[in-house]
């Protein structure tokens, strides 16, 4: 078995990597979407690696079968490759949901207060939590006055847990990723005029901008959305915010 | 004599194809056990699997292992295209190649292999097997050094992706160039004067079966080189994975928002969460541009720290290099990186 160790551990990687990328979207679960083509070439390769090597050891044994355990095989610590292989293969992990969300601080957009370009035409206009964010803090414009919204994220609860009386504040959430799932950041829209639905929950909630405090300053945070309409919805096929 | 060449021959083909079908067979009969073992964990995980689930499936267990399974996903492709850099310089390129593009004098050598850092497009995880090869094909170990820190922060990939993340901040770029390759420069040349040889104990690379003893063609061995370094490389990736994920579970980053009224505080806290983060040299800037209460030099720190010195790069360096050479370079190379950083800073932003 310790002969045939490297080819496995790279038939299983190989494995795992194809089939969170070219067989399925799980990927998007960790990673953003650009590094798909990447992906499949790794799986790729190291299932042709795995192969080759698998082949390799097999012929040698056939032409050496009497010198014993003197070959070169995988260094230990690639075992470990099996773990995140294996996880991957059998049971994905899911997307981060309200826990990482409540654990981060609500992502403050960088810029200061200004102009944006106009509004698509639509109604509801289908905006990403963050265009809603850093037009309801910082456009000097109000463009968001006046139209109507909509949103998709998932549901997370006030965060004050040391506060005993739940005052049904509830929040649409959705995570940016910049590059893989270790730096996830929240965006967080307020929601009222609306009964919250179970935490994690995914929702389409529709809308229209409710101002408050002063644009850019702290007392403008966390935007709030007056819903019209939550619907509940599947988790989208990416998880996370549209870059 | 023609009769007996004749039968040798009959003979040899005759083991031939004796041989084949044994290796068939055998095949035949690992394909056959191997399907009914899969089969039977198969099984076995899709009975127990939702029961098991629901014990692991706490959030925060949820969370480890998501962040975990991100950081190896995204760490594999670039893994990859350094070890086959590397693979490749390992079986294709004579030393001698080294020995006319690089100056003779180490002192000399190492500004020549930072600069170059600039030709490697990608992030930290492809720098370290890269730097390993070379030292292995008769690269001073100082310039060997410089290349694989400043690869990773100095390539265009990263430039523009900083640029991208601070529009309208040139300065930024410019600054976490300058940055990166001063501090990738100072630690070459503090290697060549307080280096020692035996910090560093770079594994046997068995390149050929000792078993067969026949010399390989370059192909075979860039075949197990490739493979050697990725199983070696990806098993400390999963342990830098490991701790990133840990970390991020056990530290929230509300935390660190405390810190940031002190600018020197809050210099040294994005140092060290760079260490911890792990984020990738593609993606750092974006990060960084994200961290608004702090001050530019703070987020300049982050992103010259975060390529050089990270809890997986440490993991790939102990690995590649052997673990007293991982503490003491990773040590000195955060206090350099810092201090290049907060002077870069001072000048440019």
């Amino acid at each position: 078995m310790r002969r045939y160790g490297p080819a496995v551990l790279l038939l299983l990687s190989g494995a795992a990597i194809l089939r969170i990328s070219l067989f399925s979207e799980v990927y998007l679960r960790y990673v953003q979407p650009g590094l798909r083509p990447f992906l499949i070439a790794s799986g790729v390769v190291l299932v042709l690696l795995g192969a080759v090597s698998g082949w390799r050891s097999a012929r040698d044994r056939a032409n050496h079968s009497h010198e014993g355990h003197s070959h070169a095989h995988g260094p230990r610590v690639a075992l470990l490759l099996a773990v995140p292989a294996l996880a991957l293969l059998l049971s994905p992990p899911p997307a981060l949901g309200s826990y990482s969300a409540e654990r981060e601080a609500a992502r403050y957009a960088a810029q200061g207060v200004g102009t944006f370009p106009e509004l698509p035409a639509g109604d509801p206009v289908d905006l990403t939590l963050g265009e809603y964010t850093s037009r309801a803090i910082y456009d000097s414009e109000r463009s968001l006055k006046g139209r109507t919204v909509r949103m998709t994220g998932f549901v997370t609860r006030e965060e004050n847990e040391d506060d005993e009386g739940d005052d049904g504040t509830w929040y649409l959430t959705r995570l940016l990723v910049s590059c893989c799932a270790a730096d996830a950041a929240p965006y967080r829209i307020e929601i009222r005029e609306a009964d919250a639905p179970p935490a994690d929950a995914w929702v389409t909630v529709t809308g229209t901008w409710h101002p408050k405090g002063d644009l850019g300053t702290d007392g403008a945070w966390p935007p709030v959305l007056d819903a019209t309409s939550v619907k509940r919805v599947a988790e989208p096929r990416n998880p996370y915010e549209k870059r | 004599m023609g009769e007996r060449a004749e039968a040798g021959r009959v003979r040899n083909q005759r083991s031939g194809a004796a041989d084949g079908v044994r290796l068939a067979a055998r095949a035949l009969v690992y394909a056959a056990l191997g399907g009914l073992a899969l089969a039977a964990i198969a099984t076995v995980v899709s009975v127990l699997g939702p029961v098991l689930a629901l014990d692991l499936a706490t959030p925060a267990m949820a969370a480890w292992w998501t962040v975990f399974t991100a950081v190896v996903v995204q760490g594999v492709p670039f893994l990859l295209l350094g070890t086959l850099v590397s693979a490749a310089i390992g079986a294709f390129v004579p030393e001698r190649v080294f020995g006319r593009l690089l100056p003779r004098s180490p002192a000399l050598a190492v500004p020549v292999a930072g600069a170059a850092g600039v030709v490697l497009p990608g992030c930290e995880c492809a720098s370290v097997p890269v730097a390993g090869s070379l030292i292995r094909r008769g690269v001073a170990p100082a310039a060997a050094l410089a290349f694989l820190l400043s690869a990773p922060a100095i390539n265009p990939v990263v430039l523009v992706a900083t640029s991208l993340a601070f529009p309208g901040q040139p300065a930024m770029v410019l600054a976490r160039l300058l940055a990166s390759l001063a501090a990738a420069l100072v630690m070459g040349w503090l290697w060549v004067r307080f280096g020692k040889e035996e910090w560093l104990r770079l594994p046997e690379r068995r390149t050929s079966s000792a078993g067969s003893g026949a010399p390989r063609s370059r192909w075979d061995g860039f075949r197990a080189g490739l493979q050697h370094d990725f199983l070696h490389a990806g098993g400390f990736l999963v342990v830098g994975a490991a701790a990133a994920a840990t970390f991020g579970i056990v530290v929230p980053r509300s935390v660190l928002d405390t810190f940031t009224g002190s600018p020197w505080l809050s210099v040294l806290l994005l140092a060290v969460l760079a260490v911890v983060l792990c984020v990738c040299s593609e993606a750092d800037a974006f990060v960084a541009a994200s961290l608004t209460g702090f001050s530019p030099t703070a987020r300049l720190a982050f992103m010259v720290v975060g390529p050089m010195v990270d809890l997986k790069l440490i993991a790939l360096q102990a690995g590649t290099f052997g673990r007293s050479f991982a503490v003491r370079f990773s040590a000195a190379t955060w206090a350099v990186a810092v201090t290049s950083s907060v002077l870069a800073g001072w000048w440019l932003l």
